[in-house]
């Protein structure tokens, strides 16, 4: 595998102690992180050009090294910015170097905000993401199905497949993650037999999910790959809006993803999962709490008012302490269901949608896309019509599906 | 002789007018070389490993970046050790370890709190300014005593 | 998590930076050869690096000191030359200290005039140097003097 040059535009992350995790991260998607290198006249004129007046001199060799990558007086693969978690200055710096790369280069960019806890395991699905972009651009052009092949999503908490046959969906299986392989055989299975072929004649197989390597593995796969690429690609096909801007977002069961599409392809992305109150977990919880069926939630949330009931809260445990409170004090079932889609809409706003730029179309995808209420929450903090596609749920496994078809032998 | 710090702490300029006036300047080469050469977990580039950030602590509050009380770590004890400072005031281009500006605020903050003698500049741009810069730091480092060239 | 084991414990790596229009590096790296006597000398595009026990860079420098009082400047390194960590080759650019270096070099000729100017400077007679000052701001009194000025 040809090995992918990362350009790192950073300050700060040797002093933390995390220089060596983002080194490990890189080595680990057979690429390397390399300094632009500058001369100081240069830095002392792109930092004026660039216009934005800062103060530390890092960040000034951050941009200065930014516009040597965009004017191509660098040659990079893709670009990894980095700063501290906290530092007012280096998040306008972080944010505006992204939007100026996104908006100037083909250059793939992932920003982080790092902390001296960050380790090399945090980093690795961006980075595995960042690489797949710079090297995977052809595989990623693909936007037709062909043939027959199976996806799998292997999530943190459910494991979804699909078999694609001649670009249609052909049988589809779903079932709550237990255990890793058992359940990804399980949901094959169910795929397989709705779609009425065996395991033998698939031609080629893709995983994606935190289980990926593990289901890639044990099912020989063709690709593996991870979600932030494969998602964006399946949320583009299956919402038809394979050619120009668009934006993804994924609130899953463990993480969230935000993601700035261009022609299907990522071109910046956040993904975190600080708190559980910012994720599908807690909608579970507050359906059980309300006696409720996931899949009732949605409608029961279009039915209240989350003005109605405060609740906004990051944390899994202060969120529901709220939905008791608010229970308690005698606030109707609705308006609690569409409070707790209103709060994990707005922590994913407020934690990641400021780090992308938001285009249309807005497509939600992932399981949690299905709960009408939290579709609506969106759309209206976004001021939006949010698309989404139909098998929204099974977003991973079909861009897997997808992306397989690239790997056909031809007889 | 006295433990001069200098700010830039990576300064060409000041370290070696500090010594060669006959004093000690405090420069970051001294930590990163006492870091480097201690032996503990592999963390390249400059051995800087998440523990520093901790013992940065002791300069930042946990809510400062992680970036500030790493580099605090570094001079920190240098802090502790000086007897006298000169600061350049418009080092705009002093890189790594004098990268971060909330750093070098929070530390020249900390130099002129402890009560030393410390001397103000700017770099020179001029001959005639060259000339007054070099007369001042020797009539400064004069001044602490013990010194001599 | 792989043990550190550090190299060349012990040492000090000196920069020895010539900016002269007599001497080069490489005549300042011969002349530091002489007396070398073991210790590490690498020369650089800017002039040298020395690395040993302290007593014997030590010696090393000031001997090199000698050679032009006004034109060498020296300071501690924290790395060894060549140091994998700092290497350019490895970093793809330059370490970030060495744009300090690269601005400081730029105006070390006043530097070097200080110094030459320094033993024939009348003794007590208080520097002037370039200090951080307050920008002056116009008083309110002679912006409205001004105003009034211009609309007659």
């Amino acid at each position: 595998m040809s090995r992918v040059r990362i350009a790192q535009l950073s300050c700060g992350p040797e002093y933390s102690g995390v220089q060596k995790e983002i080194n490990e991260a890189a080595a680990a998607v057979d690429a390397d992180i390399f300094f632009p290198d500058m001369k100081l006249a240069d830095i002392r004129k792109s930092y004026s050009d660039f216009g934005l007046d800062i103060r530390s001199p890092d960040l000034k060799l951050a941009i200065a090294r930014a516009k040597a990558l965009v004017e191509g007086r660098v040659e990079a693969d893709a670009v990894f910015i980095a700063t501290c978690f906290r530092c007012a200055e280096a998040a306008i710096v972080r944010n505006e170097l992204r939007r100026y790369i996104h908006e100037h280069s083909r250059l793939p960019v992932v920003s982080y905000s790092f902390t001296e806890r960050t380790t090399a395991g945090t980093l690795l699905t961006r980075m595995e993401a960042l690489t797949t972009i710079a090297r995977r651009r052809a595989l990623l052009a693909r936007e037709v199905q062909e043939g027959l092949t199976m996806g799998v999503d292997s999530g943190s908490s459910t494991t979804k497949a699909v078999v694609m046959k001649d670009n249609r969906i052909i049988g589809s299986g779903w079932l709550p993650t237990t255990g890793v392989i058992r359940s990804a055989d399980e949901a094959v299975d169910q795929a397989l037999s709705a779609a009425g072929v065996t395991r033998g004649e698939i031609q080629a197989v893709g995983t994606t999910g935190y289980g990926r390597f593990l289901v890639g593995e044990h099912l020989k796969a063709d690709l593996v790959q991870e979600e932030l690429t494969v998602n964006s690609k399946g949320a583009v096909y299956l919402a038809d809006a394979q050619h120009g801007p668009s934006t993804v977002i994924d609130i899953g069961g463990m993480d969230n993803k935000a993601i700035s599409v261009q022609d299907g392809i990522p071109g910046t992305f956040t993904m975190g999962g600080i708190c559980a109150g910012a994720s599908g977990r807690f909608l579970e919880m507050t359906a059980k709490r309300l006696g409720v069926d996931i899949t009732e939630l949605g409608p029961l949330a279009m039915k209240g008012l989350s003005q109605k009931v405060p609740m906004n809260s990051y944390c899994i445990v202060f969120g529901t302490q709220s939905l008791v409170n608010a229970l308690a004090a005698g606030s109707t079932p609705e308006d609690v269901a569409a409070a707790a889609c209103h709060s994990v809409a707005e922590q994913v706003f407020e934690q990641q949608l400021q780090e992308v730029d938001i285009k249309e179309p807005v497509i939600m995808v992932g399981g949690t896309s299905l709960i009408q209420g939290l579709v609506k929450a969106m759309g209206d903090l976004l001021q939006t019509q949010i698309t989404v596609p139909p098998y929204s749920q099974y977003i991973g496994a079909v861009g897997s599906a997808l992306l397989a078809s690239g790997f056909i032998r031809r007889e | 002789m006295a433990n001069v710090f200098i700010y830039p702490t990576t300064s060409l300029i000041l370290s070696d007018l500090v010594a060669r006036f006959g004093h000690k300047p405090l420069s970051a080469a001294l930590q990163v070389r006492e870091i480097i050469q201690t032996p503990g977990i592999e963390s390249p580039p400059l051995q800087i490993t998440p523990e520093d950030p901790k013992k940065g602590l002791r300069w930042a509050a946990v809510e400062v970046p992680s970036g500030v009380r790493g580099r605090m770590a570094i001079y920190g004890p240098l802090l502790d050790r000086a007897e006298a400072a000169i600061i350049v005031n418009n080092a705009e281009y002093s890189f790594g370890c004098m990268g971060c500006a909330r750093t070098n605020e929070l530390l020249t903050f900390l130099i002129r709190k402890k009560g030393i003698p410390v001397l103000d500049l700017e770099y020179p741009t001029t001959e005639e300014e060259g000339v007054e810069f070099v007369a001042a730091i020797r009539q400064f480092l004069d001044s602490l005593g013990g010194g001599g060239s | 998590m792989n043990t550190y084991i550090p190299r060349l414990v012990g040492t000090v790596t000196k920069y020895v930076f010539v900016e002269s229009p007599e001497m080069t590096p490489s005549d300042l790296a011969i002349r530091a050869y002489e007396i070398s006597q073991g210790v590490m000398i690498k020369e650089t595009c800017f002039g040298l690096q020395v690395t040993g026990n302290e007593g014997d860079v030590n010696r090393i420098i000031e001997f090199l000191r000698s050679l032009d009082q006004t034109h060498i400047f020296v300071k501690d390194r924290g790395f060894p030359p060549g140091d994998p960590r700092r290497c350019r080759a490895n970093l793809g650019g330059a370490r970030p200290g060495y744009f300090g270096h690269e601005f400081e070099i730029g105006l070390i000729r006043f530097i070097s005039s200080g110094l030459a100017a320094l033993p024939n400077r009348a003794p007590g007679v208080v520097a002037k140097p370039p200090s951080p000052r307050a920008t002056p701001r116009l008083d309110a009194a002679r912006l409205k003097a001004i105003i009034e000025s211009q609309e007659s």
